[in-house]
């Protein structure tokens, strides 16, 4: 495969061109700069020769040949501007618009359409058609993002092949013959895909148009910002486009690191929240119970007062996923250099002692060389939906032949090219990878290990045994579980035999930046010890810094249900909502004195701050990102934001000022000159290495051990929290077309659990625990065993938070089913519901 | 000697010029007295202030397509699109403009919006006297665009295009 193609050389419109063996004749062209017009063909996905609009003349052949299908060969002549190419080229346009209605002037494609343009560089002028056209019913909406124009389509069948090439979704098919075929939805409406965005983005004329951006704006209106996506880690490049202000909509921008040419629709459709209409606008203040606006000098007044009020070792910061690296830079100087607290910590979604906290969240590996993997192994990582546009790199590797090994308590949504599908009891995947590593692990349990059938996990050691390039992910759902631990233990030990590097993928937004910047409490920037790293920032910062350890997230918030803190600082993120214990939360917050809250919508955690100071968002902002490979990545500002809200890093340098300190910026690129003196190798679209957990602490106690317990009658459902890429927090509520993606809260169970309750798919329930309840809707599938019931975070609605305990490895909960007519058992519990 | 003769000859031509003066003093003028009084009718092809035009059963020309926005030599337009629905159907097809404004001031009543516009929507009509107090006045709404019954503008509401 290494050694070099032989060469072929030919001739294209007189020029002499050179190519490796195999290579297209319209690639050929392509690389000579000669321009032959397209419709079927996109060089990411296989030729296919349906619209025949690339036809060339070859000497010595009879007809017209398709030009990407066709293979260059050795003294080849080929002409695309002979007159019977002309004339081809005009036929095959004037055939496609035959049946294309024209309506250029209502088309959402008009302005940038391959075909508008193609016709006016390539076609006959004018057509010889009079009779009446095809006539189908439009539009139509395949649910909530695409719409389908089935008259304006010319049948190239780039949209099903993305789903079956480049997604593996088969999201959308062809339907009947000839005259009357058509694009639809292979089983049912709305169309089941997460990377739809992208069929509309390649769509060559108007028939596949995005719902968001209806009519919303021209291409000349727009102008293109280059930015990065926040939404996940996986940090794609893109263009949002502006008008007046507003972004009107997402694109991909071409970055061959890391998207190549892809988004999924979070990405595509998840911009939303930036405009909406509840964006807080002013600072706010608690004043006889209630939030009150007020000026931004007085909301920092306050802030600083109580911070300077407060002893350093009571006063602590959560969150920054949100955050750019220099905001989350200059948060980790106010909190340690300024207040002289090490009390900050981002990892606000882990459970106490967990996993998470002591490995380095990020990948080891870089993106792109997931296409190469020839063995993958994902333990708890559900990469569809945390980090979607992953898959797509993976995909890419299953085509050249890789092989997946999924070890996790939900089978995934891409089962059908997992060829070793593990699916356990949640709290048992540590043993099955033991198992994978070949070590016998006794199992007197019925059903094998953790539930698993051992003939499997056999063949996945065996298949994982013959790996040369494998590719090891360990994801929230391993890290967080109980046996967390030992499964990060297990996977250490698997990949060091396989001699690569475990990725932990792990976090979310620019959490990877969040740490980088330095809040992290045992670490300053660069995850570099605070031991190691006092003596420069004694130099840049001027002050001391404790060399001792803060406190994590878990023991924040267990302080400060406690009454061990004076003030708690949230920026840009939502405990209330994501600390695994929302009973521990509430707590927490009834003996806080005062809580800062720094965020750009009024959470459950704002509406119950003492003051509110409204913040910028991603898209509004100057700076750098960080991915989940560690990718630094430029944020360009592409909108302004609403009101008075303030970039994070100016709302610390100002409260320094009013707390004694000189930490004023000039711009992030101070900030950023800054961070490069501390950070080594720090650099724009460098890749920084994983850092956090390898110089974590050991954790002081040991976990509590699983408590594999029979369940017990009052609560037979283990739950197990997970993961969904369309959800509604805080954010993503406040994007409609994601909001309506991801609709209901809801829960999975299995088919025997759901036939004994009764209750079918779409039913609502309740899922009680002896800590809270949370009403959902049922889906039923056998991707999740017997006894176990799935619930996604991110909803807000029900949120999994308020079901678990901190102190309890597993969560056990009951179902009851609610009957929406008669006032049957737990019809009470309806009023949970939060409207 | 010569002088005399040249000094003759400018004499006469003053006269001349002089005469023309007398002739035209009783004549009746050819200015009118504008704004007290006005010129009867423009000519046909004149180009005057914007209507947005609507077709016979009072639904709108204008599809919102942006196209005489892409045309306009001065930017003088801004329209913003819409879909319409079964219960508020706008215009015909799927699309209408939920705002358009023109700014008189910046356009240079070329016409070029009329020619673009595919649905022959938007048209020059003959009002002249745009004149106003303030530049906020200037910028046409779709309210004040849009002819007030079918044919207002002088468009035939039963042309298809």
């Amino acid at each position: 495969m290494n050694q070099v193609p032989p060469m072929v050389t030919m001739t294209i419109d007189g020029t002499k061109v050179a190519v490796p063996k195999g290579t297209t004749v319209y690639q050929a062209a392509k690389g000579a700069h000669i321009e032959i017009p397209i419709f079927c063909y996109h060089d990411r996905m296989p030729p296919l020769g349906a619209c025949r609009m690339c036809l060339v003349k070859v000497e010595k052949m009879a007809k017209l040949q398709t030009s990407c299908t066709l293979e260059a060969a050795d003294g080849m002549v080929v002409s695309t501007i002979a007159p019977e190419v002309k004339a081809g080229q005009e036929a095959i346009l004037e055939f496609l618009l035959i049946n294309h209605p024209l309506d250029c002037p209502i088309c959402d494609k008009g302005g940038e359409c391959p075909l508008q343009d193609q016709t006016y560089a390539f076609g006959p002028g004018r057509s010889r058609f009079i009779e009446p056209k095809r006539d189908f019913a439009k539009p139509v909406s395949l649910g909530r993002v695409l719409v389908l124009d089935r008259e304006r389509c010319i049948l190239c069948w780039r949209c099903v092949r993305f789903g079956e090439i480049i997604a593996g979704d088969d999201a959308l098919k062809g339907f009947e013959r000839g005259f009357h075929s058509e694009i639809n939805t292979p089983f049912t409406l709305p169309v089941e895909s997460k990377f739809i965005g992208n069929t509309i983005a390649i769509c060559p004329v108007g028939a596949l148009t995005a719902k968001p951006y209806r009519f919303a704006a021209r291409p000349w209106d727009n102008q293109a910002v280059s930015s990065v996506c926040t939404l996940c880690g996986v940090g794609c490049a893109v263009d949002f486009d502006v008008r007046g202000g507003a972004i009107t909509r997402t694109r991909a921008r071409e970055s061959p690191a890391v998207n190549d040419i892809w988004l999924c629709d979070l990405g595509f459709f998840g911009h939303g929240y930036v405009h909406h209409s509840e964006r807080l606008r002013r600072p706010l203040v608690r004043q006889d119970g209630n939030l009150v606006e007020t000026t931004w000098d007085n909301a920092l007044d306050l802030v600083a007062h109580r911070l300077r009020a407060a002893p350093p070792s009571r006063v602590a910061m959560l969150g920054g996923a949100r955050l750019t690296n220099e905001d989350a830079y200059v948060a980790g100087r106010f909190f340690r250099g300024v207040l002289g607290t090490n009390h900050l910590d981002h990892r606000i979604d882990t459970r106490p002692q967990s996993a998470s906290q002591s490995v380095p969240w990020g990948m080891a590996v870089s993106i792109a060389e997931i296409d190469q993997a020839d063995v993958i192994l994902l333990v708890g990582c559900d990469v569809t939906e945390e980090y979607p546009v992953l898959w797509l790199r993976m995909k890419r590797a299953i085509a050249h032949g890789a092989k997946v090994i999924a070890v996790t308590p939900k089978a995934l949504e891409i089962h059908r090219f997992v060829d070793h599908h593990l699916v356990h009891r949640y709290g048992e995947g540590a043993a099955v990878v033991r198992a994978l590593t070949g070590s016998h692990v006794e199992d007197s349990r019925a059903g094998g290990l953790g539930g698993v059938d051992s003939a499997a996990i056999t063949a996945a050691a065996a298949r994982l045994g013959g790996a040369t390039r494998a590719l090891v992910m360990i994801g929230r759902a391993a890290l967080e579980a109980p046996d967390g631990v030992e499964a990060a233990a297990a996977v250490r030990d698997l990949a060091a035999r396989l001699s690569v590097p475990v990725n932990v993928m792990r976090g979310k937004g620019n959490a990877f930046g969040a740490a980088l910047g330095g809040l992290l409490p045992d670490a300053g920037p660069g995850g570099r010890p605070l031991a190691d790293i006092a003596g420069d920032l004694q130099q840049i910062w001027n002050r001391a810094v404790a060399p001792q350890s803060g406190m994590t997230a878990p023991e924040i918030v267990e302080t400060g249900a406690q009454g061990g803190l004076d003030v708690l600082y949230v920026v840009a993120a939502d405990p209330a909502t994501d600390v695994l214990d929302h009973t521990q939360w509430k707590a927490a917050r009834a003996r806080l004195p005062f809580l800062v809250v720094q965020d750009a919508f009024l959470t459950q955690t704002a509406q119950v701050a003492d003051v509110v100071l409204p913040a910028l968002v991603a898209p509004e902002k100057d700076g750098t990102v960080s991915s989940i490979e560690g990718r630094i990545q430029r944020l360009h500002a592409a909108v302004l934001g609403p009101g008075e809200a303030r970039q994070d890093w100016t709302i610390f340098a100002a409260l320094a000022e009013r707390c004694g300190a000189e930490m004023a910026y000039s711009g992030w690129e101070e900030i950023f000159d800054e961070m490069q003196a501390l950070i080594p190798g720090l650099a724009l679209d460098a890749r920084m290495n994983p850092m956090g957990g390898a110089i974590g602490r050991p954790a002081r106690t040991p976990p509590p051990p699983v408590r594999a317990e029979a369940p017990s009658a009052d609560f037979p459902f283990v739950l197990i929290p997970g993961e969904a890429l369309f959800a509604r927090g805080a954010m993503s509520a406040r994007s409609a077309a994601i909001a309506d993606l991801a609709g209901e809260p809801w829960a999975m169970m299995h088919p025997d659990d759901a036939a004994r309750l009764p209750v079918a798919e779409g039913d609502a329930i309740v899922l009680q625990s002896p800590h809270g309840a949370a009403a959902v809707r049922v889906k039923v599938s056998t991707a999740v065993l017997a006894g176990q019931v799935f619930l996604p975070r991110g909803y807000d609605g029900a949120a999994a938070n308020a079901l678990a305990d901190a102190a309890e490895a597993l969560t056990r909960v009951r179902a009851i089913a609610l009957t929406p007519t008669s006032a049957g058992a737990g019809s009470g519990e309806v009023g949970r519901r939060t409207p | 000697m010569a002088r005399l003769s040249v000094r003759l000859r400018q004499g006469l031509a003053m006269l001349k010029g002089m005469g023309v003066t007398f002739r035209y003093l009783f004549r009746p003028p050819m200015t009118v007295r504008y704004p007290e009084d006005k010129r009867s009718a423009v000519q046909p092809r004149f180009k005057g202030r914007h209507w947005l035009t609507l077709y016979e059963d009072g639904m709108e020309r204008c599809v919102g397509c942006e196209l005489c926005v892409i045309v306009c030599p001065s930017q003088a337009i801004f329209v913003q699109a819409a879909e319409n629905t079964p219960e508020q159907q706008v215009s015909k097809g799927e699309r209408y403009a939920a705002d358009f404004q023109i700014n008189e001031l910046r356009c240079i009543f070329c016409g070029f919006c009329e020619e673009a516009c595919p649905t022959g929507a938007i048209v020059l009509g003959r009002e002249y006297e745009l004149a106003s107090y303030t530049r906020e006045d200037m910028i046409y709404t779709k309210p004040m665009l849009t002819e007030p019954y079918p044919g207002a503008s002088g468009r035939d509401p039963r042309r298809e295009v």
